[in-house]
């Protein structure tokens, strides 16, 4: 084969060969970044995200996947454990019937809030509320994928 | 409970859509990869090299076109450069114009400029590792040169026979299936519509489209005319190939239809009285000397609507005959009938068996019959190339069979009714000047009716020499009158020609 | 002290440290590589072909350069913002871009068409405007840090956006038969590009706040659940729009792009099968009127279905494209070795902003066109996972939207240069020469970057619009 040829072949099927592995390379981290959500709970109904916490536990960022029903308070046998003096031993409970996401204040000292405003017993709520048990905010919000 | 708020945004989570949604894209990108694999892959070799490529279009401007030789080396067609170092197209003799057609910047291409634009401009090379390569070669396009059977001097001599008629001639060697002469006329002048001067180019092809005889039309490959008795050859293959008929057949009704005609199916078919034969029942030689309508219309009925199509579709009626150019389908009938083979009815088949009625050929079939009967029964591919060449080295088109449509010894038996029909004692009053002098001599003479009272096409189709057939022909003038008045005559001079010259 | 007086610090913006992207680096690297080995390819080929002789060599290190030193800027810039934002997209679009300099590069320069273009050529202009839109994607990534501009405004934004479309009605310049560009002084641009980009923030806006009252069921229509009859007429709003780009401005893909983004984005709002089965109804409606009615698309339409009947004339450009497509075949004639020209001028006018794909195509190959496709369903899958992660439904219905956009739009032009659909005039984004195509689809992927950030200050507290029931109730308790 004419070398000349050759090398123009050679430089070409390089050209497509390294589109290829750029593809290659993408399709990796898409994969990868799949597997991570994968590995998330897929019962999860929706989550709740620390937006705002003035205590250690739960810290700023933390992430709750939420079941069916979900109890808030400073015992440790609930399932979101707010260690926080403000916060009742069983101060609420969040709970998904049906079709929708309702909150309920559990006769809790300092009470309950969605969007900043006091409940009074049983209130729906949606993703994207934010609901706040002593000095501890979250953000409803859907489950990752 | 304030603010009313709505459950559902939380009932239906938009997930699902989304992923729902990117399923329907990921089917349309599919899809598009489908489409894309299409184009490129399954119909690419089609669209490539199509005459609109722009790639052929920029060597047509650019690159200096292979050259088109005869059989002797005499140039056909040849490029010349203008003042602008541009190459143009020079076509020396306007007999081959309907062949070769023409190569020019402003009107495309025809005939076999057209045919073999890939081959004559050096886009599609002779072999496909070439062509991979000389996508990056430094001279991208290697133009072939093209030698073709057709002898020029031929050409130029049955242009010059058929003088101002139109019609056409077909002569080619039966043993190999090379085209010697492929003549139409009226011819053109290909080398003014190839001219660099656009003007000049403009006036030619605009004179030649609105000519009335149509000259772009070569009436060898793609005029169809009545074949009238000529195609008697035809129903003889027919009716002796399937054993309808043997050389002795007599039919006992024949005398007196010639006298009142023959009925049939309530229908009479007139033929005109043969002074010498009329009043007794003839054998299939003496049949074919005299050209008796009667008893090939009786011998097509007797060979049956199927068979009379079926021997017809072998000889290449019915489509194109794959030719180096593209050629028109010949036909026995419209076909669409009940009767068998197409035809609508008995009185159809009875009038088609001696070429009237819907019957239609091309020269270029008629001449490939002849060749036929001549080859003993064998049927070559009809070619025109015979090689092509470059620097890089040349490719020779060899000869193929292409049907072996009847025995031997059938292909004897017609072989020797034709060679009665012209050197016969009466055989040779209908066909005056057919007869290569000192040579065996077989041909048959066709006076093709038409509607109205125009002039019949005048044919002949024939070969010699008859026991060792180095030439056929097919000659076709357009309302020329009888076969035997205008066709013979030119037949029996090219023949004599060919074997004078060429053969020698 | 209450809990209600509780005010929360450190939401959202935390102290801004950088935050290396080393799945980002890694990807531009190849990016790198691989547009210098395309540029070597054409600079090689070209040097042959011009005087027989071997040089390697790149076709213009120094645009190809000053490209990937962009690249190289805009990925330091999101480092050190230190957002967590997507790593994928920038070099799945950089790489796009990439091809589309390269054909620029290829393309004879003098077709760029504008004050600017004479000076610099096709592929000057072309680097100019990657620049500035690789500037927009960093700026709007780092920058964005609330979607409250977006979604608050959404009327005004779409009385801009008609604002934008009665402009191109009045002013715009006729190009190929459409009315398409609006020109003010040396300026000129193609709103309806921008208007892509209205159209799905208005609708992200729209059906976040009306998703609940859309998926009321209240109208039956034989075997079809619909909702409300006033909240339908967004939809036949939205299809008078698309078919007024038809007939006023001629621009058929435009209003195709519309149309099937607005129907895509009711359906993942809604989940209603039934909008889409109306407004495809309504789609096939508008297109047989439109055909009938106006000659410029039954041309159109024509030449898709049969463009070999007139190869000459109106089907000369498609058969143009198939044949280009066809002489590409598998792996491509290489940059450079394709697109023979006649007289000096290629055989596909409009190649550069109509036909990329077809040149790409044709050079390239199947093969190149796969890996082309292959980038879009990239972006697209990008996209539709900023959505699905989403905090909220106006950000995920935002994020849907602008990658369908793109999706869509590829798809669109893609499938005219393939003869699958009738061919429009919209461009292939991120390839396509042309500033306003460039732009529009920077601001697209600098909101999904932005958007992908889980940082992002949290979406407002949703405002319901009360349902007709809530409504009554209120009503008898007052």
């Amino acid at each position: 084969m004419d070398p000349i040829v050759a090398t123009i072949w050679l430089i070409r099927i390089l050209f497509l060969g390294l589109l290829y592995l750029f593809l290659f390379g993408v399709v990796r981290v898409l994969m990868r970044d799949l597997r991570a959500a994968a590995r998330e709970p897929v019962t999860a109904l929706g989550r709740l995200i620390v937006v705002a916490s003035e205590v250690e536990e739960p810290a700023l960022g933390t992430v709750f996947p939420l079941d069916a029903v979900a109890t808030l308070g400073r015992d440790v046998n609930n399932t979101i454990v707010v260690d926080d003096g403000f916060a009742s031993t069983e101060h609420a409970v969040l709970s998904f019937r049906g079709r929708a996401w309702y909150l309920e204040d559990l006769d809790s000292t300092n009470g309950t809030y969605l969007n900043g405003a006091p409940i009074d017993g049983l209130a729906s709520a949606a993703f994207g509320d934010e609901i706040q048990v002593g000095r501890v905010r979250f953000r409803l919000e859907r489950a990752g994928t | 409970m304030t603010g009313g708020r709505g459950p559902a945004s939380a009932a239906t989570p938009i997930g699902r859509g989304v992923v729902r949604l990117g399923l329907v894209l990921l089917v349309a990108f599919a899809i598009l990869a489908g489409g894309a694999g299409y184009w490129q892959v399954v119909r690419s070799a089609d669209l490539v090299g199509r005459p609109d490529d722009p790639l052929l279009i920029a060597a047509a401007r650019n690159v200096v076109r292979g050259e088109i030789r005869d059989r002797d080396g005499h140039v056909l067609a040849t490029s010349k450069r203008d003042k602008n170092r541009e190459p143009y197209r020079v076509y020396p003799s306007m007999a081959v114009a309907p062949v070769i057609g023409y190569a020019s910047r402003q009107f495309g291409t025809a005939g076999l400029e057209r045919a073999y634009d890939a081959q004559l401009s050096g886009i599609r090379a002779a072999d496909p590792v070439d062509e991979l390569l000389s996508k990056f070669a430094t001279d991208r396009y290697r133009p072939q040169d093209l030698t073709l059977s057709l002898s020029l001097d031929l050409q130029k001599e049955a242009v010059r026979l058929l003088g101002k008629d139109r019609g056409a001639v077909v002569m080619l060697d039966p043993r190999n299936g090379e085209v010697l002469a492929l003549a139409s006329t009226p011819t053109y002048d290909a080398g003014a519509i190839a001219s660099p001067d656009a003007d000049t180019a403009k006036a030619a092809f605009a004179t030649v489209v609105a000519d009335r005889d149509k000259p772009l039309l070569d009436r060898a490959i793609q005029g169809r005319y009545v074949p009238g008795s000529v195609f008697k050859i035809v129903t003889s293959i027919a009716a002796l190939g399937s054993g309808a008929i043997t050389p002795d057949t007599r039919f006992t009704r024949q005398p007196q239809a010639e006298k009142n005609g023959l009925l049939v199916s309530g229908f009479r078919i007139r033929d005109g009285h043969h002074p010498f034969t009329g009043s007794r029942a003839l054998d299939y030689p003496e049949a074919v000397e005299v050209s008796c309508n009667i008893y090939f219309a009786l011998a097509g009925l007797a060979t049956g609507g199927e068979n009379l199509a079926d021997w017809a579709a072998k000889l290449g009626f019915g489509g194109p005959i794959p030719f180096d150019l593209p050629t028109a389908s010949s036909q026995v009938t419209n076909g669409g009938g009940t009767f068998g083979g197409g035809f609508a009815d008995d009185v159809e088949l009875a009038n088609a068996a001696y070429g009237q009625a819907e019957t239609l050929a091309t020269p270029l079939q008629m001449a490939l019959v002849a060749a036929t009967v001549a080859d003993r029964g064998t049927l070559m591919k009809p070619r025109l190339v015979t090689r092509l060449s470059n620097k890089d080295g040349a490719t020779d088109v060899g000869p193929a069979v292409w049907r072996e449509v009847m025995s031997p010894e059938i292909a004897a038996e017609i072989n020797a009714a034709m060679v009665r029909a012209v050197e016969g004692d009466e055989g040779r009053l209908f066909t005056p000047g057919a007869k290569v002098p000192g040579v065996l001599t077989a041909g048959k003479t066709g006076t093709a009716q038409l509607d109205g009272s125009a002039r019949p096409h005048s044919w002949f189709i024939g070969f010699a020499p008859a026991d060792d057939p180095q030439v056929a022909i097919a000659v076709l003038v357009e309302s020329g009158g009888s076969g035997a008045s205008r066709a013979s005559p030119i037949a029996g001079r090219l023949m004599a020609r060919y074997l004078d010259t060429v053969a020698k | 002290m209450t809990a209600a007086n509780f005010v929360p610090t450190g939401i959202g913006i935390g102290p801004i440290r950088p935050r290396f992207r080393r799945r980002e680096l890694g990807l531009l690297i190849l990016v790198g590589i691989a547009l210098t080995a395309g540029s070597v390819s054409l600079g090689t080929t070209r040097a042959l072909l011009a005087d027989g002789t071997l040089v390697v060599q790149a076709a213009d290190p120094v645009r190809l350069a000053i490209f990937l030193g962009a690249l190289g800027v805009a990925h330091l810039a999101q480092v050190l913002a230190g957002r967590r934002t997507d790593q994928v997209l920038l070099p799945a679009v950089a790489m796009l871009g990439g091809l589309g300099l390269l054909l620029m590069e290829r393309l004879p320069q003098d077709q760029a068409g504008s004050a600017f273009g004479d000076s610099l050529g096709l592929a000057g202009v072309q680097l100019l405007w990657l620049l500035i839109a690789t500037g927009v994607i960093s700026v709007l990534a780092i920058v964005v840090r609330s979607d409250t501009w977006l979604r608050r405004y959404k009327y005004t934004w779409a009385a801009a956006g008609i604002v934008l479309l009665l402009l191109t009605f009045v002013l715009g310049e006729e190009s190929n038969g459409a009315l398409l560009t609006i020109r003010v002084g040396p300026f000129s641009g193609q709103p309806t590009e921008l208007l892509k980009v209205i159209l799905v923030v208005f609708l992200a806006g729209y059906l976040s706040e009306f998703r609940p009252l859309l998926i009321d069921e209240s109208t039956r229509l034989g075997p079809l659940r619909l909702p409300p009859v006033p909240y339908l007429l967004p939809m036949v709003a939205m299809w008078a729009i698309a078919f007024g780009i038809v007939v006023i401005q001629r621009d058929l893909g435009a209003a195709l792009l519309f149309f099937a983004v607005f129907l895509a984005l009711v359906y993942v709002a809604t989940a209603r099968i039934s909008y889409v089965v109306i407004g495809l109804i309504l789609l096939v409606l508008g297109g047989f009127a439109a055909y009938r009615l106006f000659p410029h698309v039954a041309i159109r339409v024509d030449i898709w279905l049969d463009p070999f009947a007139d190869p000459s004339g109106n089907g000369y450009q498609v058969i143009q494209a198939l044949i280009a497509f066809a002489r590409g075949g598998l792996l491509g004639t290489g940059l450079g070795a394709g697109l023979p020209m006649v007289g000096g001028t290629l055989p596909i006018p409009a190649i550069h902003t109509d036909f990329p794909l077809a040149a790409l195509g044709e050079e390239l190959g199947l093969i190149g066109v796969l890996a082309i496709l292959g980038l879009y369903l990239v972006i697209i899958e990008r996209g539709l996972r900023i959505a699905a992660a989403a905090a909220d439904d106006f950000r995920a219905l935002l994020a849907a939207g602008l990658a369908l956009v793109v999706g869509v739009q590829a798809f669109i032009i893609a499938a005219g240069n393939l003869k699958l659909i009738p061919l429009t005039g919209i461009t292939l984004p991120f390839i396509s020469y042309g500033g306003s195509s460039l732009l529009a689809n920077a601001l697209v992927v600098g909101l999904l970057l932005a958007l992908s950030d889980r940082g992002v200050e949290a979406p407002p507290p949703p405002r319901r619009s009360r349902s007709r029931l809530d409504r009554l109730l209120h009503r008898s308790a007052a």
